[in-house]
């Protein structure tokens, strides 16, 4: 049966445990054993019968009678499943309120009528607000403890109604109540002034809102499997409709590729639509890994590197400018800084204030940068692209939602240099960067393509915030070498430089992609000697006759022509590496295939 | 366009399909505990839709030598159907669990033992488990990802928050998580999908001579229903109609008030 899940909410003593109690014991959902059991538990406490024990498990919230986790409890009536989260409403607690605050279609926010709005309710309200959440309806409990309840009701209702249009929330229902006598909570009461509808008929009138099949596309990819030949891009379609035969563009790289099949193990779909979770094969094999999340090409999600976003800030310290946390957004995770605290919510105006730090349980507006492009969608799509938390250690600190996208970050001032190697280690500059520097020596004839997978490789690698340079041959010719001719003393020389500048840079934390023919076993057996830990010698395959048709700059014609001497392929040799660390072969692959290939291996080899 | 929906059970399998691919993608090594009941059969057919027909990990039994016989025999013949990478650990002997727990509560002891002792062994930080959270109070309360001390134990008082669908995936060095991906389901969710798919069981679930067992545990302390359920069908109807709680069966939940809190805090499942 389709499941409606509706999160309580109030403050401590507002009587949610005891309104779910009771409905269980109305609906006739609670044996005659469980009746006998929870009054002789409420006897042993000396308490009158206690609703609330039906939810309260543990024993430390039966003694003190308060709720302290969440907990769900199975409501079944003939059109739907209900599934009500039991949140508690203690201040400390608010991290268990958000966990079940987040994964429900409605709350209802319990207020009792002998204390109206409190410091807590409006905090709490605030969070609904901070989770993206409209859907509320508002029960005023405790009516039995009032003589004009008909007076109070009113009273209570117009000044719930009047701070929920301060943040911009419109109840869906009203409705008086009161648990601990049953009053209007299954049914309605006969003859009472009431005339509206009870609680549980008022839970009818939810719309739930089911991931969105008729939204733009977002499939967010987990993993990739290998099965066999195939390699199977994992994940979940989030929103939208996704059919085999389909161009979809994977961000934020923007690699792309058309959809040859959906599989929904054991079977194969045409189609997929929101919510499912399948895994796809690709026409071609470019880079995807797990973090990516696929669109159609004509309706991406936005790009940037700073977020602008409302975040409900969980820990128990202070969140301060500049502090460095992690951020997932679907499946990818960046580290951000924070770099400017915009404003903070007063829980007790409801109006923006200029803070320098967020407190534990504030909601507040922020703008995160990172080093990395972000895909992020804004509100308007619905899905974990607008939704993020941030992490530090491990452990959730922050829910948040996407406001605005920044295309670039604002300057971050003046960024720290370190002068000598010697004062820095290798592992710190590891542990900032994020990942460690290697040498990654494209070899092979000219044409065969190198230059063309280096730079590609770079941008895309470069992206993803990791610090990448390359040496390209040519280039090098006409600045560090410019004094070296073809000879074979000069190509080891040439070699031998390139090699010594790449360990440099390496040692110094980058991804350093050289791009040279270096046509000598021997030279870049010695190149490797520059950076032994982690070397890579790349062998960019291409027969003769190939890269011959490509030439690229048209040296190959000259060479044949005797215009140019010492020309590898044509007048002097080139040496193929016997054990390459990687073999790229450019006259069987596509350009998308060598780059995935070059792309898999730099990640792997560089990861923490 | 109609803006097309996932059915019901289309929707919680598709989750648990989720849960588990992110669980594979980000703890390891991974382990799954199967009890050989229907929940965690049903969560193996779901792992073999999450990773396209294989079993990923190892496929746990915490054997007391207690299990019904039928059970055995059920295992035996799944682990050949399925070709499922299974491993029997077997579990300390009642003398050296906690003897001021009430006697069948004991029993369940002996699982908590055998799970720590695999954990030990095998330096596993990640546990997948079949629990549901609407067949026990104390099991209401749990997260998706539950993260458990160095001892395997588990302070309720102090879970992380977990918000959509972001779980907290690290783990200290000693400690496990406990993956629970089948929280959101219901008893009847359970047959109802067994049913649409076509997944075996163990018999003892059905009707014979107006009894069946809606809950296995080990033989000497889990007691069958009466009920005329011999088939799928007959079991949902029978469910739709009931209000007794599913493990009305399990000596252990009921001895004393406490007796699932304090199992389930020290450790168990």
């Amino acid at each position: 049966m389709r499941q409606v899940r509706i999160v309580m909410v109030g403050d401590v003593d507002a009587g949610k445990s005891t309104i779910l109690g009771r409905l269980l014991v109305d609906i006739g959902q609670v044996t005659p054993a469980r009746l006998a059991e929870l009054e002789s538990s409420s006897a042993k406490r000396g308490v009158p019968v206690e609703y609330s024990f039906l939810l309260d498990a543990f024993q430390i919230e039966r003694d003190q009678a308060i709720t302290l986790d969440i907990t769900r409890v199975w409501v079944r009536m003939p059109e739907h499943d209900y599934v009500f989260v039991d949140a508690p409403g203690h201040r400390e607690l608010i991290r268990n309120l958000l966990s079940g605050a987040s994964e429900v279609d409605a709350a209802v926010m319990v207020i009792a009528a002998d204390e109206g709005i409190t410091l807590q309710t409006s905090k709490q309200f605030l969070f609904m607000r901070g989770c993206g959440f409209t859907k509320l309806l508002v029960a005023i409990n405790k009516l039995d403890l009032v003589d004009d309840q008909q007076r109070v009701f009113e009273e209570r209702s117009a000044q719930a109604r009047a701070f929920l249009g301060q943040i911009g929330i419109e109840p869906f229902a009203m409705v008086p109540v009161s648990a601990r006598t049953g009053e209007n909570i299954a049914s309605k009461v006969p003859g009472a002034w009431w005339s509206g509808p009870s609680l549980l008929d008022a839970l009818g009138a939810i719309e739930v809102d089911r991931a969105r099949s008729s939204g733009p596309l977002r499939f967010i990819v987990q993993d990739v499997y290998r099965r066999g030949a195939s390699r199977l891009v994992a994940g979940r379609l989030d929103s939208g409709r996704l059919r085999a035969g389909e161009r979809i563009v994977f961000w934020p790289l923007q690699t792309s590729a058309v959809v040859e099949r959906i599989i929904d193990w054991p079977d194969e779909l045409q189609q997929a639509i929101a919510g499912e979770s399948v895994a796809i094969e690709l026409d071609e094999r470019i880079f995807v890994d797990r973090g990516a999340t696929a669109s159609h090409p004509d309706d991406a999600p936005l790009l940037g590197q700073a977020l602008e976003a409302e975040v409900v800030w969980l820990a128990h310290d202070e969140l301060r400018v500049g502090e460095g946390l992690r951020l997932r957004i679907g499946t990818r995770e960046v580290p951000v800084s924070v770099q400017h605290i915009n404003e903070v919510v007063d829980p007790d105006t409801v109006e923006p204030m200029q803070a320098e730090h967020v407190r534990s349980g504030d909601v507040a507006i922020v703008t995160l940068t990172s080093r990395e492009l972000i895909a992020a969608d804004g509100a308007h799509v619905s899905g974990s692209l607008s939704r993020f938390v941030l992490v530090r250690e491990g452990t959730i600190v922050a829910g948040g939602r996407v406001r605005a996208v920044v295309a670039r970050p604002r300057s971050e001032g003046a960024t720290n240099v370190t002068a000598q190697t010697s004062s820095v280690g290798a592992w710190e500059r590891t542990v900032r960067n994020g990942h460690t520097g290697g040498v990654f020596w494209l070899t092979g004839l000219p044409s065969s393509g190198k230059s063309t997978i280096a730079m590609t490789v770079q941008r895309m690698l470069f992206d993803r915030g990791r610090h990448v340079y390359v040496l390209d041959g040519d280039t090098l010719r006409t600045t560090l070498n410019v004094d070296l001719g073809f000879s074979d003393d000069d190509r080891t020389e040439n070699v031998r430089r390139t090699a010594a500048v790449a360990g440099v840079f390496a040692e110094a934390g980058f991804i350093v992609i050289s791009a040279l023919v270096s046509p000598f076993a021997a030279d870049r057996e010695r190149a490797r000697g520059f950076y032994p830990e982690r070397f890579f010698e790349i062998h960019v395959a291409c027969d003769l006759p190939t890269a011959e048709e490509r030439d690229v700059k048209g040296l190959y014609k000259r060479a044949r022509a005797g215009e140019i001497a010492h020309f590898t392929g044509v007048s002097s040799p080139y040496e193929v590496p016997q054990s390459p660390d990687l073999l790229i072969e450019t006259a069987r692959e596509t350009v998308h295939e060598s780059v995935a290939r070059l792309m898999e291996f730099i990640v792997a080899k560089t990861k923490l | 366009m109609a803006d097309a929906v996932l059915d019901d059970l289309d929707e919680l399998e598709a989750r648990t399909v989720f849960i588990l691919r992110e669980a594979f993608a980000c703890v390891a090594p991974l382990a799954m505990l199967w009890s050989i009941g229907k929940d965690s059969t049903a969560l193996l057919w779901m792992v073999r839709k999450a990773f396209l027909g294989d079993v990923p990990f190892p496929v746990v039994l915490l054997d007391t030598g207690m299990e019904f016989n039928e059970v055995y025999a059920f295992r035996d013949w799944l682990v050949g159907e399925w070709n499922l990478p299974i491993v029997n650990q077997q579990c300390a002997p009642e003398s050296e669990v906690d003897q001021t727990l009430p006697p069948a509560a004991r029993h369940a002891a002996r699982k908590t033992a055998g799970l720590r002792d695999l954990i030990a062994r095998e330096n596993y930080r990640g546990i997948i488990l079949g629990i549901r959270r609407d067949e026990q109070a104390i099991r209401a309360k749990e997260r998706i990802f539950s993260p458990r001390n160095a001892d395997g134990s588990w302070d309720p008082r102090s879970q992380p928050p977990e918000l959509w669908d972001y779980f907290p995936y690290e783990v200290p060095d000693g400690a496990h998580v406990r993956i629970h991906p089948l929280l959101h389901w219901t008893e009847l969710d359970i047959w109802r999908y067994t049913r649409r798919e076509g997944i075996p069981f163990v018999p003892l679930y059905l009707a014979r001579d107006g009894k069946r067992f809606r809950s296995l545990g080990e033989s000497n302390i889990t007691f069958p229903i009466p009920s005329d359920a011999a088939t799928v069908d007959a079991v949902i109807a029978e469910l739709e109609r009931t209000r007794e709680p599913e493990r009305a069966g399990r000596s252990m939940d009921s001895e004393t008030e406490d007796a699932f809190e304090r199992l389930r805090t020290s450790g168990y499942m």
